[in-house]
C-alpha cells in the first residue's frame, strides 16, 4: 500500500456516541501464523477501552494491524474508521485521518532531529485536518508548550527521535507525539510498562487531559495501576487471537485478584458488548 | 582490453600535452611508460574504473574555473556570543582562478593574518611531505596526475595557538577542466589551521587536489572537504599528513555526486603519540562511483585513531571503502579504532568495504567493523505511523545516516548551499 498525497478523511463533526472504530471478525497473520483469529470490538466518541490478556494472546498484534504495520497481514474480517475501511490506508493516511499508535517500543533513530520529526507528523495531520502548516519557530513554541502536559524538558526536543532515552522519557514521547497529533482514535500499547509511580501519573495525566468527549483511547495494559489513574468504560480480555470477554472496570480488578485462569474457567460468551 | 592498454594513448597524449604547456619538451617529461597506470588486476584497483577519467580528451582540456558562490560572510564568520558582533577575522577565503592562482573573492591576492606566512616557492617542492609518509614512494594516481599538472602551488606556514580559519573553494562550470591544485602546510608548534574546501564541478572535468602537510609538535589541523561533481566529473584527492607526537589531525570529508571519486588519504604518526580522527561520508547516487583509500601508518607507540566511514548507495551507485592501518613492532599501546558503515538502497547499487588492519605490535587495541544493511522496515513504520509518507521517512532516515558525519562538519562548510540543497536539508513538509 503506498500514499502520494494526503486526501482529507472524514472531517465531518463528531458527536460523542459516534462508532469511531469497528472492528469485525478480524483476523490476521503474520508469516503464515495466524494470530488474530476473529476479534470483533467497537469503540464510541467519548469513550476509554482497556484490552487485557496474557502475553502473546494478540494485544499487540491487534494494535500494529490497526495501524497498518506492513509485516502483517490481514485474511479475513474488517476494520472500518468513521466508517470507512481504514485497512485499505496505508499507515501514514491513517495516522494523518487520526488513528495512533502509541508503541510499546518506540523505536530509536538515530540522526533525525526529535524537533524536525515531530514537526514534520504534526504539519502532515495539520493538513489533513485542512489546518495550515506551522512553520519552525510557530512549532517550536506549540511543542514548548505541548511538553508540558508530560513535563517533558525542552532538552530532549535537539536529540535524535528516543535515542538515548530512558524508557520512562520514551514513553513520555509517545504522549507529547499523541498532544502534537490530537488523533480521534488513541491506541496506546502498555504505554504504563517501564514507568516508575511518578512517571506513570505524568503520561496518565496526560492520557486523561488528552481524552475528549470525541475522541476515543485504547490501552493495552496488563496492569490494573493504569486502570486507576485512567478508568475505563469498558474492559476487554483477549486470549489465542480473540476477545473473549468484555466488562466494566470491575473485569479488570477481577483479572488482578484472580489471575487470567478465571477467564478460562468462565464462560463469556454473555459478556455484554459495548 | 585492461584499463592500461585502453589508457596508454591517452596517458601519451595528456603528458605530451601538459609538457607543451610547461614549456618542455616531451623528452623532459615524465613518459607514459614510465608510469605504473593502475589496472583492475591490482588489488587497490579492482573496483574503480577510470574511463570516466579518461574520457576527458586531453587536447582541449583548460584550467578555466568560476567564480563560487559563497555563503553570506555573516554566517562563514563567527560572531561574539554575547555581543553578536563578528570576532576579528583570522579567516582567509579564497578560490582558485584559472591560472592556478588563489585569490580571494574580490579577485584579490590574499592578505594573510598574524600566523600565516606563505612559503617561499623555492620551498615548495611537491612530493617533499608524500615521501616521508609513503616509503614505498609510489604516490596514487591523483598525486601522480598533479605532479605533472603544471600549476602553482600554495605553501603555508602556520603558527600560533589561536585557530586560523582557511576556506578553499574550486567552482568548475565548463567541460574539460582539469584542474590540479597543489596545497603545502608547515604547522609550527602548538599551531592550530582549520582548513575548508568546498569543491563543485558542474561540468565533465577533473578536479585533484592535493594536499601535504606536516603538523609540528602539538600542532592541530582540522580539514573538512565538502565535494561535489556532475555525474561525468572525476574527483582525485590525494592527501599526505605528517604528525608529530601530541599533534591532532581530524579530517572530515563529504563527496556526492561525481562519475568517478577517489580520495586517498595517507596519514604518518611520525613517533606515534599524536591523535587522528578520519570521518567520511560517500553518497553514491546514479552510476556514481565513489572509492575511499585510506592509510595510518603508526611508526611510535601511543597514538591514537577514530576512523569512522560511512557511505549510501542508491540506484546504480558503488561505494568503495579500503581503509588500511598500519600499526608496526615500534607501534605499542596504539589505540585505534575503525568503523565501516554502509546503506545499500537498491538491488542494483554496490557496496565494498574492507578493514585491512596491519598490527605487529602485541600491546595494541585495535578494533574495526563494517555494517551494511538497507533502511529498517521498523524505523519506516514508526514514521509512517505518525503520518510521515513512505518516500519521506526514507529520506529522513537517510538524512539520519547522513547526521552523523555531518555534525562533524564546521559550520562554515555547512552554509554553501549547494551542500543543504544535495542533501535535502531541510527535508521538505511534503510528503
Amino acid at each position: 500500500m503506498t500514499s502520494t498525497e494526503i486526501t482529507p478523511f472524514c472531517e465531518t463533526p463528531i458527536q460523542p456516541g459516534d462508532v469511531l472504530l469497528a472492528v469485525e471478525n478480524l483476523h490476521a497473520c503474520v508469516e503464515e501464523n495466524e494470530i488474530l483469529q476473529g476479534v470483533s470490538l467497537q469503540i464510541r466518541a467519548g469513550e476509554i477501552h482497556a484490552l487485557m490478556g496474557r502475553n502473546g494472546s494478540g494485544k499487540s498484534t491487534l494494535s500494529k494491524v490497526i495501524a497498518g504495520h506492513p509485516a502483517y497481514t490481514v485474511t479475513a474480517g474488517s476494520i472500518h474508521y468513521r466508517g470507512q475501511d481504514l485497512l485499505a490506508l496505508s499507515p501514514e493516511d491513517r495516522a494523518r485521518s487520526g488513528v495512533f499508535l502509541g508503541f510499546q517500543y518506540p523505536v530509536e533513530i538515530p540522526g533525525v532531529s526529535n524537533l524536525e520529526f515531530l514537526r514534520v507528523s504534526c504539519n502532515a495531520r495539520r493538513q489533513n485536518r485542512g489546518q495550515e502548516e506551522l512553520d519552525t519557530f510557530t512549532f517550536e513554541d506549540h511543542v514548548r508548550e505541548t511538553m508540558a502536559i508530560v513535563q517533558m524538558d525542552p532538552a530532549f526536543l535537539e536529540r535524535s527521535v528516543n535515542e538515548g532515552f530512558s524508557g520512562g522519557e520514551k514513553k513520555r514521547n509517545e504522549i507529547l507525539q499523541m498532544a502534537l497529533l490530537e488523533p480521534l482514535v488513541a491506541i496506546l500499547d502498555e504505554t504504563d510498562s517501564g514507568l516508575d509511580i511518578d512517571a506513570l501519573r505524568i503520561v496518565a495525566n496526560g492520557v486523561k487531559k488528552l481524552a475528549l468527549p470525541t475522541t476515543a483511547t485504547l490501552l493495552i495494559t496488563h496492569y490494573q495501576r493504569l486502570l486507576d489513574a485512567i478508568i475505563p468504560d469498558f474492559v476487554h480480555v483477549m486470549a489465542e487471537g480473540r476477545i473473549l470477554r468484555t466488562g466494566g472496570k470491575d473485569l479488570a480488578m477481577a483479572l488482578e485478584q484472580r489471575g487470567y485462569d478465571w477467564i478460562d474457567e468462565t464462560d463469556g460468551s454473555d459478556t455484554p458488548q459495548p | 582490453m585492461s584499463n592500461a592498454t585502453q589508457s596508454r594513448p591517452w596517458l601519451e597524449a595528456l603528458l605530451q600535452v601538459l609538457a607543451q604547456r610547461a614549456g618542455h619538451s616531451a623528452t623532459q617529461w615524465p613518459s607514459a611508460r614510465d608510469w605504473c597506470w593502475p589496472t583492475r588486476r591490482s588489488e587497490t584497483w579492482r573496483f574503480t574504473d577510470l574511463r570516466c577519467l579518461t574520457q576527458l580528451d586531453p587536447v582541449r582540456l583548460h584550467t578555466r574555473t568560476a567564480s563560487p558562490r559563497w555563503p553570506d560572510a555573516s554566517i562563514l564568520l563567527p560572531s561574539d556570543p554575547v555581543s553578536g558582533k563578528q570576532l576579528p577575522a583570522r579567516h582567509v577565503f579564497l578560490q582558485l582562478d584559472g591560472r592556478g592562482h588563489w585569490l580571494s573573492p574580490q579577485g584579490e591576492l590574499p592578505t594573510w593574518p598574524r600566523g600565516l606566512v606563505p612559503l617561499p616557492t623555492e620551498e615548495i617542492i611537491p612530493g617533499q611531505v608524500a615521501q616521508t609518509v609513503i616509503p614505498s614512494g609510489t604516490l596514487p594516481l591523483g598525486a601522480q596526475l598533479n605532479g605533472v599538472t603544471p600549476s602553482p602551488a600554495l605553501g603555508l606556514q602556520v603558527s600560533g595557538p589561536d585557530p586560523i580559519h582557511l576556506e578553499l573553494a574550486i567552482q568548475v562550470e565548463q567541460a574539460q577542466a582539469w584542474l590540479a591544485p597543489h596545497l603545502l602546510l608547515v604547522l609550527q608548534p602548538g599551531a592550530h589551521l582549520c582548513l575548508s574546501w568546498h569543491v563543485v564541478a558542474t561540468a565533465q572535468a577533473a578536479v585533484m587536489p592535493m594536499v601535504e602537510a606536516r603538523l609540528g609538535l602539538a600542532a592541530q589541523l582540522e580539514e573538512a572537504t565538502t565535494a561535489w561533481g556532475y555525474p561525468g566529473a572525476t574527483f582525485l584527492g590525494s592527501s599526505f599528513m605528517d604528525q608529530s607526537p601530541r599533534s591532532i589531525y581530524r579530517r572530515t570529508t563529504v563527496t556526492w555526486g561525481w562519475g568517478l571519486s577517489r580520495d586517498e588519504p595517507f596519514v604518518r604518526q611520525s613517533q606515534g603519540q599524536a591523535e587522528t580522527c578520519l570521518h567520511g561520508l560517500a553518497v553514491a547516487r546514479g552510476q556514481s562511483l565513489l572509492d575511499t583509500h585510506s592509510t595510518v601508518t603508526f611508526d611510535g607507540p601511543g597514538g591514537h585513531l577514530r576512523q569512522r566511514h560511512q557511505a549510501l548507495a542508491d540506484d546504480r551507485g558503488h561505494s568503495v571503502f579500503n581503509g588500511r592501518v598500519v600499526v608496526p613492532q615500534v607501534a605499542q599501546q596504539t589505540d585505534a579504532s575503525q568503523l565501516s558503515r554502509n546503506l545499500l538502497l537498491s538491488t542494483s547499487a554496490r557496496i565494498d568495504t574492507k578493514p585491512q588492519l596491519e598490527i605487529v605490535a602485541d600491546n595494541v587495541q585495535c578494533n574495526h567493523g563494517a555494517t551494511i544493511s538497507c533502511l529498517q522496515d521498523d524505523e519506516l513504520f514508526y514514521l509512517q505511523s505518525r503520518g510521515i509518507g513512505r518516500d519521506q521517512a526514507s529520506r529522513l532516515l537517510q538524512r539520519g545516516f547522513c547526521e552523523e558525519i555531518l555534525q562533524q562538519l564546521p559550520k562554515t562548510a555547512l552554509a554553501w548551499p549547494s551542500l543543504q540543497r544535495l542533501l535535502e536539508i531541510p527535508v521538505p513538509d511534503q510528503p
